[in-house]
Order: C-alpha cells, then structure tokens, then sequence
C-alpha cells in the first residue's frame, strides 16, 4: 500500500518559517481536504511534497511508498507516483501540450508510447475534459484562459496515471459546469486507480462533489484539527473563528517588509510618504 | 538534392528545391531568383563559403541554410533584393564546431523586402554579423535573431539597420532573443540602427535571460529531467526558423535533427 507520511515538517520560505512541525498520513484510496485560512501554509505544505526548490525543509520528514521525499529531486517524485494540480499553471511557449506529455509518459514507461496510442489517449482525455480538440497542438497553458489552465492540469493528471494527486485550488477559476466535469475526472481516476488526493479548496461546493473522508484544518503552520466530511460543512456555516477560539490559537499577523526605498528620485519620496499615510 | 561542389552560378527554377553543399576547399556560389521559390540548402562541410543572391523583381524568395558541419564554417553573403521582391533568409545553426557568419542584405528598388532570420544552439563560438541596409523609399527590413546557449557557449551578434537618406517611409527592425540554462554562458547582442532619414520607422528589442525557474519546476514535476526540459524548451525556441520553407515533412526531419544535436549536447 503506498502511503504518504509526514512526520514534523518544518518549512520555510525566503527565511521565513511557514510549516512548524506538521504531520499528515494519506493513505491509498484517501480523498484528504484540506482547509485553513489563506496564507496558513497549505499551498506551501503541497509545493513542499513536491518537491518546490523555494521551500525548504528545515526539520522533519517526507516519505511516499517507503522512499524518503526529501531525498528525490521534483521529477523523481513525479514518477514515483506523486501529482501536483498547481494553483497558478505555467505557461511554456514553443512546447507543445502533445510533445510535453508525450516526454512526460515515456519517462514512466520502459518503452515510449507508440504515436497512436498517444493519440487515442490524447484525443479521450480531451473529450472527457471537454476541451477543444487542437489543445494537443497548443503550446503549454500559453494563452488559456484561467478555467483552461486548471483543466489542462487534469488533462495532465489524467494521461500520467499518479498514484497520489494533490490539488491546490484547482476550483478557483472553474464555472459551474467545468467544476463538474473536473469533479467527475477525479471521481473516475479515484474509483478505476485508487488514486488517493489531498485537495485544498475553500468551498464546500466543490467538497460535495468529491467527498473527502477526512477533513484537516491548517493554522499558524500546524493541522490543529482532523475530522471528516462533516466538519466542511461546519466550516463553511461558521467560518473559522470556533476553531481559534476552541483551541486557544492566536491570530498571526501577517507580516509585511518595511517599505525599502528603492531611489532617491520622486518616486522615491512620493511612496514613503504614502508609507506615512497607511500608517 | 542538389549536391555543390566546385564554384556555380545557379540560376534558381520555380517553387522548392534543395542543395547540400559538401566541399573540403572554399566555395563561391551566386544564386539568381526571378521566380518564387522556396530553397533549403544543408551545409555539411565547407570551411569558407562565399554567396551571392540576386532577386530580380516582383519575386518572393525563402531560403533556409542548415549548418550541421562538424567544423568550423564561415560565412559571407549578400544579397541584392530589387523592387517589390521579397527574401527571406533564414539560418540554422545547430552544429558544434564554431561559425562566422556574415550577411548583408541591400534592399535595392522601392518595394523591396526581407527578413534575416537566425537560430542557433551555441555550444562553441558563434559569430554574427548581420546588416539590412534601406538604399530606396519603401523599402522594409527585419532581422530576427533567437539563441539558446548552452554549456560552453559564446554568442556574439552584432545586427545593424541602415536606413540611408532618401530611402523615405522605409522601416528598419529588428528582435534578438538569446535564452541560457546555466550560469557562465556568455552572450553578447549588439543592436544597431544607423538612420540618415527622417520619415521612417524603425526598432529594436532585446533580451539575454535564463530560463525561468518556476518553469523549470512545473515541467519537472510532471518526471521530466532537467536535460529534458532543455531539450523541449530550446527546440521550442529555435524550430520556428524552420517555419520559413512550407514543407512540413522537412520541418518534421530538422526538428528531430535538432532535438537529437541538442540531446547530445547537453549529455556531454
């Protein structure tokens, strides 16, 4: 059974401690929810699974299937199994959709995929997304519009087969009809592979769509509450405010740099005088 | 194909038509167009070679040479294009010996047109010296230079635009793009734009950067290894050049020629 663990993850970004001792076991055929609000750490405890160079890890551990995480560079972990449906997508001019995920299934397989499997395969995944069909020869996300690029993330995830997907946000950007037809996707991968997923979304329109079996509350760095399904629903009636409450947490002020004056020039003076102002 | 040999004068007949030039002596050759046409000329050994075009006018002519010479080739060309013709000439540098290039095109008679198009992936010295020179009214030249340097590379490009005076309501551009992977690669991109009128257009861009780093992480965090990743990117990068012959089956063969010459590359 392939198992993610994590055991006391600390994280920083920038110099700047994010995650403070965090632990989280999914294990195969899970749907994980994970919630919390904004600027708490969850997309910074996915790009960290993945294998993100700007967020480091400071302390403890990352294992999936038995393999230290934290000892793999981002495409081993890609192949051992491990999806990230990212928030904000790349866009790659001069790369084809096609010729990217082609590379991207050849890596997985001892042989290359044959043209015409591709294709097939190509041509299915498209039209279960409900994407237009020129997106094989489209360059990578160049040009999408923000509801594209999350489908295409799907796209991806549905030709590379993972084991473990991680979605950060992935319904941000979808309007109601594209939410279902992604909904659906990952229903489908979940029930025909067993693929297991952490998904981080703030609405619990798109948690009745893919139902999590457990639900787990992000604050100040740390999973300060597990649950299941039902604890969504209360969330998104109540807000947050109970949980700071209930377990005696401290709103962390988000901490902004000093203004830096960048030239002496008058910009220079008109933004610290504005810096004057705001305060 | 065409092969090339010994000194020529090639009088060039309708629609596609390819050469290869492979000669262990110097070479001169002059090109004469005065029909449409598309030529493909593939360089696989030359040390010294020198042409000349001529483009009569009212002819559109596209010309791509393919450098995949294991030595070091220099290049000297120029072209004279007269009224309401157009040139596209286009080259492809993917070999690993270190090249010269030298081409000046003069945009003779009112009408006249063209383009000087580079791509190439630098892992040794590559030199060029580009220049589109504006003689008559309404003429327009463009130059479009794109580089990817790897490992070892040095790029020089010094691209000028001339517009000279009375050659009014001419327009002179030109774009340069070099894209590194690594640090202490060394680029050099010298835009030019020498004007002696006053009613024209004329334009440069510029710009010497490494690939950037979040794209890098999402290509690999979908099992791409870094060298694959600079495969796809620099292929993506430099096959539009190819983009100058309509003939997708030789698009098709340059591209896998270029993505196999960079594999290499990149793996030593």
């Amino acid at each position: 059974m392939k198992t993610l663990d994590i055991r006391n993850l600390h994280v920083s970004v920038e110099g700047k401690e994010i995650l403070k001792g965090l632990n989280l076991t999914v294990n195969e055929n899970e749907i994980h929810a994970l919630m919390g609000p904004n600027g708490n750490g969850k997309s910074t405890l996915l790009a960290a699974i993945m294998g993100n160079p700007k967020y480091v890890v400071t302390e403890g551990s990352i294992t999936y299937d038995g393999k230290n995480l934290l000892e793999m560079p981002v495409n081993e972990r890609s192949i051992a199994g491990l999806f990230l449906a990212m928030q904000y997508p790349q866009e790659i001019p001069g790369v084809t959709n096609s010729d990217f995920l082609r590379a991207a299934m050849n890596v997985r397989n001892e042989r290359p995929v044959s043209l015409f499997t591709f294709i097939r395969a190509m041509e299915k995944t498209i039209k279960d997304l409900e994407m237009k069909e020129d997106l094989a020869h489209r360059f990578l996300n160049e040009g999408f519009s923000g509801g594209e690029k999350k489908r295409n993330e799907i796209v991806q995830m549905e030709m590379l087969k993972p084991s473990l997907s991680m979605l950060d946000e992935v319904d941000s950007g979808l309007d109601v009809d594209a939410l279902k037809i992604v909904a659906a996707a990952l229903n489908r991968m979940h029930e025909e592979t067993g693929m297991s997923m952490i998904i981080v979304s703030h609405y619990e329109r798109f948690y009745e769509l893919v139902k999590p079996q457990f639900t787990h509350v992000l604050i100040n760095g740390r999973i300060v509450l597990d649950g299941d399904a039902s604890l969504v629903d209360r969330i998104d009636k109540e807000g947050y405010d109970w949980i700071y409450q209930e377990y005696g947490l401290e709103h962390e002020e988000e901490q902004t740099p000093a203004r830096r004056v960048t030239s002496i020039g008058a910009c220079a003076v008109r933004e610290s005088v504005k810096g004057m102002e705001n305060k | 194909m065409i092969p090339v040999r010994v000194n020529e004068n090639l009088r060039l007949s309708g629609g596609y038509q390819e050469y290869e030039i492979d000669s262990e002596r110097d070479l001169e050759l002059t090109f004469t167009a005065e029909e449409d046409c598309d030529v493909f000329v593939r360089i696989k050994n030359d040390v010294n070679l020198r042409v000349r075009w001529f483009i009569a006018h009212d002819v559109k002519a596209s010309v791509l040479f393919w450098n995949v010479s294991g030595q070091p080739v220099k290049m000297d060309q120029s072209a004279d294009v007269m009224r309401n013709s157009d040139l596209t000439m286009a080259f492809g540098e993917c070999g690993a010996a270190q090249t010269d290039i030298n081409a000046y095109v003069a945009l003779r008679e009112e009408g006249a047109q063209s383009l000087l198009s580079t791509a190439s992936l630098v892992s040794t010295h590559k030199n060029y010296h580009l220049q589109t020179v504006n003689f008559a009214p309404h003429t327009y030249g463009d130059m479009k230079n794109y580089a990817v340097v790897l490992n070892k590379g040095v790029l020089m490009i010094d691209a000028v635009g001339s517009i000279v005076k009375g050659a009014y309501r001419s327009e002179s551009h030109q774009t340069s793009r070099a894209l590194s992977f690594e640090e202490g690669q060394k680029s050099t991109i010298l835009p030019e734009l020498l004007i002696d009128e006053n009613d024209v257009q004329a334009s440069h861009a510029m710009s010497i950067g490494r690939m950037d780093e979040d794209q890098l992480y999402y290509m690999m965090s979908r099992g791409l290894s870094v060298q694959q990743c600079t495969s796809l990117i620099s292929t993506g990068y430099l096959m539009p050049v190819t983009e100058v012959l309509k003939n997708e089956s030789l698009r098709q063969k340059l591209k896998e020629e270029m993505e196999r010459k960079i594999g290499e590359i990149c793996s030593m």
